[in-house]
């Protein structure tokens, strides 16, 4: 039985995907995006949270054989569970009435899932069995293997491009854009439906969005592409997972939103 | 629509606004509007109800309530100020239910049966059960009202009495009582049409003129009916009207007609925008309700033109009173449930979700035809009842308190008397079944208290307040010769309705988890625990609040419990006889109303972390900041109790976060919530869709909200106007969203 790191599971998910849904979050991403609002998905191992203003002291935490579902307040947070696909499915088939009735199904997301691509490829065909519409969310810097897996059993793929520019790319995230420009190149010349979204961070990529425009008008299956205005809300969650907290300052403004859409979004 | 100077004066009309307003006060009137040669001094007229009365001591009392209410009709002030189309009457401090009504009250309950009102003032003061003679929710036959108007109910009235070869003094009372009320109706239209006229408002004129003579013809005359219909019954007659009918099933052909006619559009919404106006500007905090939707007869949809016109001048207008309850069934529209929807996320969370298909089952389970289930109308917060139908409900019982019996041998966990049945002490209980039978027979016990002491003072509803306007819009009062509160009515249903399902759910699961299955502390232990108000014991109130095992979110524990209680509690009320003069029967609900708020400083501490005082769960949502799974969990929850099983409500309080609902995604996302609630057979769900950060905002700079309105327990507030306690209380749960 394969196992997973997941950090969280989301249920009511409305924007990861056609209607309701239910996002898994895998952890571990190969990108270092700056603006990252999901930083418990970054590391690949593991780790224990702990959300101050909710602490209400209750000691169970220096105690011997404290885990995060000991603590009284709900301040400690443990993102990373190993699971199985038997495991989860029972979770993710909860809501199985609200995706029928709202044409939704089952996200998987991190951090970047297809880093576990093997466990990926089980659970969304186990998923298929069940009938259930599946989306993989990625940021597309995997393997070409890994996509292979999962591409029989993905109804459609959530992709991110944040550059088309390598070195903003690289300056955006630490890693090259090839491979991810590359895959999903690849996915449209499968004819997989792809949805590409595009996180909008004025300080890093707004030079970008022309380019990216120009690079999707060459892909011929993307059925939406979607704007991300970058939000600033993750802050608590660097300061509870103790890692350096490089959040973009500056906000996009409403315009500047307007103005990126007018350039990307599809009829 | 509406010009400022117009809409300024009738939310005026009521009340001073310099002076403090205070909603849940019933007797207000403003008397300044009034032109003191227009009728007679508020008080004088006071007085003068009390001088006629003690002249017809040997009437019976429906021939003295309708003298009553002639008299001030005859008397009161009126004005037809022409910056309205509704005529302002002075006497709207409900005259009657301070003179006639309070002194047959007060011998009802201080004379006839002193000991059952010992008995409702104990269940009352010790947060048991809040029960109390309902003259709260009355709904008339109102097709039959628009159909027939006053007239032609008083010459049906008329007709009936003389067909009958023999009356008894009973009916002979009952047809009188109809004819001098709506004589006096017929009286008092003429006379406001003379003011309209003196007034200078002469389209109010003739619309008077006209159904003082028939029944209404334009939509106009059919909105003046149903709004004096309102008027007098709720503020004179002593009745609350809790419904301005299924609007666009019958106002459909008065606006149709109208348009036919060369009546423009804009001049309906204006129309609307007036009458719509005059309960906002009442105030009642219970607001007023209307239903839009629904089905006709071939199960098509009940939605029309007016339905969309109606909800886009509401819209236009930002108010919260009347509020609406949309019949949703498998016909309506898309676009018109996504019309609603999006105006509830813009912060129009007065409208109501309500399950077509549930009630009218429930309804014909207790007794209805399926066009009478069909053409139901709603009857208070979320309550319907088949037209015709009179259903008291204002029977609250706290669910909590057998749970304190049952830990103490009977008693009462904040004042030790004994109150319940006798059962072992705490310490004997063996398992957890053994502890959830006593539970449930304590439960019984109570249930039988209440049933008991309602139907004793149900046979004298009629005696304390007969309905002479209601009756007369029944057409099986008027062919039995029979009060609708005295079994006249076409059914003759008791409620009562249970509160805080997720507070006793989510205790039960405790008690097993960590009394019976974990064995952390024995059940005596948790009764004293629970007895101090686990003061000393934090730690072991953060476990069970920490716990994830509460009902309202798709636990299998916490939800079973939920289930077999409602279970229980429909076996023990369900189809029961109530009161000898109504003749009809029992049903149950899980409203709460203001319970969460009044049963809980009696309510002591409860297992499932709450602390003695604390508010209590409301209707069928998971108690206070308890919904952690987030919105499809709790609909997975509550839709396993079967809603059809009884003909009361089981309503969901919903709260969404603004992000999860922006864009096309967002509205299409709460319809998918709704749809499936209702696919899965849920009763009625409303949506307060707010995020903590906002509440905290508007708490502390409340200038800047002035118009942040938060759906409570079945009506509508501004988020100003409630206290800083029940403030905390959302923003609990708001924070609880995810």
């Amino acid at each position: 039985m394969k196992t997973a790191l997941i950090s969280d599971i989301k249920r009511f998910a409305v924007h990861d995907g056609p209607g309701i849904r239910t996002t898994v979050f895998f952890k571990g991403c190969p990108l270092k995006c700056r603006w990252c609002h999901n930083p418990e998905g970054i590391s690949f191992k593991p780790q224990l949270a702990f959300y101050e203003n909710k602490c209400i002291g209750c000691g169970e935490c220096k105690k011997d054989g404290f885990t995060a579902q000991d603590c009284l307040g709900e301040a400690r947070v443990l993102y990373g569970k190993e699971t199985t696909v038997e495991e989860l499915l029972p979770s993710l088939l909860e809501d199985k009435d609200f995706y029928e009735t709202s044409g939704g199904g089952v996200t998987l997301s991190g951090g970047e899932c297809l880093c576990q691509g093997d466990f990926c490829a089980e659970l969304l065909q186990a998923l298929k069995n069940e009938g259930i519409h599946t989306a993989v969310d990625t940021c597309g810097f995997v393997a070409r293997d890994a996509l292979h897996k999962v591409i029989p059993y993905t109804d459609i793929f959530l992709y991110d491009i944040k550059a088309i520019d390598e070195d903003v790319h690289i300056k955006c995230t630490g890693q090259s854009n090839k491979i991810i420009l590359e895959n999903i190149r690849y996915l449209d010349s499968l004819g997989k439906a792809i949805e590409v979204r595009i996180p909008y961070v004025p300080e890093y990529n707004a030079d970008q969005i022309e380019k990216i425009a120009e690079f999707l008008r060459a892909l011929k299956n993307v059925q939406a592409v979607k704007v991300l205005p970058y939000h600033n809300y993750a802050g608590s969650k660097y300061a509870a997972l103790d890692m350096e907290n490089t959040l973009p300052k500056i906000l996009p403004t409403e315009e500047e939103i307007k103005k990126a859409e007018a350039l990307l979004v599809r009829p | 629509m509406i010009n400022n100077a117009d809409k300024s004066y009738i939310t005026q009309k009521y009340h001073d606004p310099k002076k403090e307003f205070n909603p849940h006060r019933r007797f207000i009137r403003r008397d300044e509007i009034f032109d003191s040669t227009s009728g007679m001094d508020p008080d004088a007229i006071i007085a003068g109800i009390w001088e006629q009365d003690a002249l017809c001591k040997d009437l019976p009392h429906p021939v003295r309530k309708a003298k009553a209410f002639a008299y001030v009709l005859k008397n009161t002030r009126i004005s037809c100020d022409k910056r309205d189309i509704f005529p302002a009457i002075n006497m709207i401090d409900r005259p009657l239910n301070r003179t006639v009504i309070a002194a047959w009250k007060k011998e009802v309950f201080g004379e006839i049966i002193p000991e059952v009102e010992k008995k409702r003032a104990y269940m009352l003061s010790n947060g048991i059960a809040t029960i109390r003679p309902d003259y709260d929710h009355s709904v008339p036959v109102w097709e039959r009202l628009l159909n027939l108007g006053f007239t032609g109910l008083l010459q049906e009235s008329e007709l009936a009495r003389s067909q009958r070869t023999v009356l008894t003094p009973e009916q002979t009372a009952f047809f009188d009582g109809i004819k001098i009320t709506y004589s006096a109706i017929l009286d008092f239209t003429h006379r406001l049409e003379q003011q309209a006229k003196t007034d200078g408002n002469l389209r109010m004129a003739e619309a008077l003129r006209h159904i003082s003579e028939q029944p209404p013809e334009s939509f106009y005359e059919a909105l003046l009916v149903d709004y004096l219909y309102f008027m007098l019954c709720e503020h004179i007659e002593g009745m609350q009207v809790r419904s301005l009918s299924n609007f666009d099933r019958l106002f459909y052909k008065f606006y149709k007609s109208d348009l036919e006619k060369g009546v423009s559009e804009a001049q309906i919404r204006s129309d609307l925008a007036y009458f719509f106006l005059q309960f906002t500007a009442i105030g009642n905090y219970w607001n007023q309700p209307v239903y839009l939707g629904g089905c006709k007869e071939d199960e098509s949809t009940q939605i029309n033109a007016l339905s969309y016109l109606f909800l886009d001048v509401y819209d236009k207008l930002r108010i919260y009173s009347p509020k609406i309850q949309i019949k949703i069934a498998d016909s309506t529209p898309k676009d018109f449930v996504l019309k609603a929807l999006d105006m509830i996320r813009r912060g129009n969370n007065s409208i109501v979700l309500v399950n077509d298909a549930t009630i009218r089952k429930a309804l014909e389970k207790a007794g209805a035809t399926r066009s009478q289930a069909r053409l139901c109308d709603i009857k208070g917060c979320y309550e319907y009842a088949v037209q015709g139908a009179i259903v008291s409900e204002m029977n609250y019982v706290n669910l909590l308190k057998p749970l304190e019996y049952a830990l103490h041998r009977g008693c009462d966990g904040i004042t030790g008397n004994f109150a319940g049945r006798k059962s072992p002490d705490a310490a004997t209980y063996q398992s957890f079944e053994a502890f959830f039978a006593e539970y449930k027979k304590q439960l019984g016990f109570l249930i039988d208290q209440v049933i008991d002491t309602v139907n004793a003072f149900e046979d004298y509803l009629s005696y304390v307040n007969p309905q002479s306007m209601l009756s007369a819009t029944s057409a099986a009062c008027v062919s039995r010769g029979k009060d609708i509160l005295a079994g006249g009515a076409e059914q003759n249903i008791t409620v009562m309705e249970f509160g805080f399902m997720a507070d006793i759910a989510d205790s039960l699961t405790m008690i097993k988890k960590y009394v019976f299955d974990k064995k952390m502390l024995t059940l005596a232990q948790l009764r004293d625990i629970l007895d101090g108000d686990f003061e000393g014991n934090e730690r072991l109130r953060r476990i069970f609040l920490a716990d994830r095992d509460k009902f309202g979110n798709n636990k299998p524990l916490p939800d079973a419990l939920a289930k077999e209680i409602a279970e229980f509690v429909c076996g023990k009320v369900w189809g029961r006889p109530n009161a000898k003069v109504r003749n009809g029967t029992w049903d149950l609900g899980f409203h709460v109303a203001r319970q969460s708020y009044e049963q809980a400083p009696h309510t002591a501490s409860s297992p499932n972390g709450r602390l003695r005082g604390e508010e209590l769960s409301k209707n069928m949502s998971a108690s206070m900041g308890m919904n952690r799974e987030g919105a499809t969990a709790a609909i997975l929850s509550v839709t396993k109790i079967d809603a059809t099983a009884f003909a009361g409500d089981a309503t969901l309080d919903m709260g969404l976060l603004p992000s999860a609902v922006k864009g096309e995604e967002g509205l299409e996302a709460m319809y998918g919530l709704l749809m499936t609630f209702i696919k899965r057979g849920g009763h009625a769900m409303h949506i307060n869709v707010f995020d903590a950060d906002t509440l905290r905002a508007a708490q502390k700079e409340p200038e800047k909200y002035q118009d942040l309105q938060i759906r409570v327990c079945g009506w509508n507030v501004l988020f100003n106007n409630i206290s800083k306690e029940e403030q905390d209380g959302f923003i609990r749960q708001a924070e609880a969203l995810i």
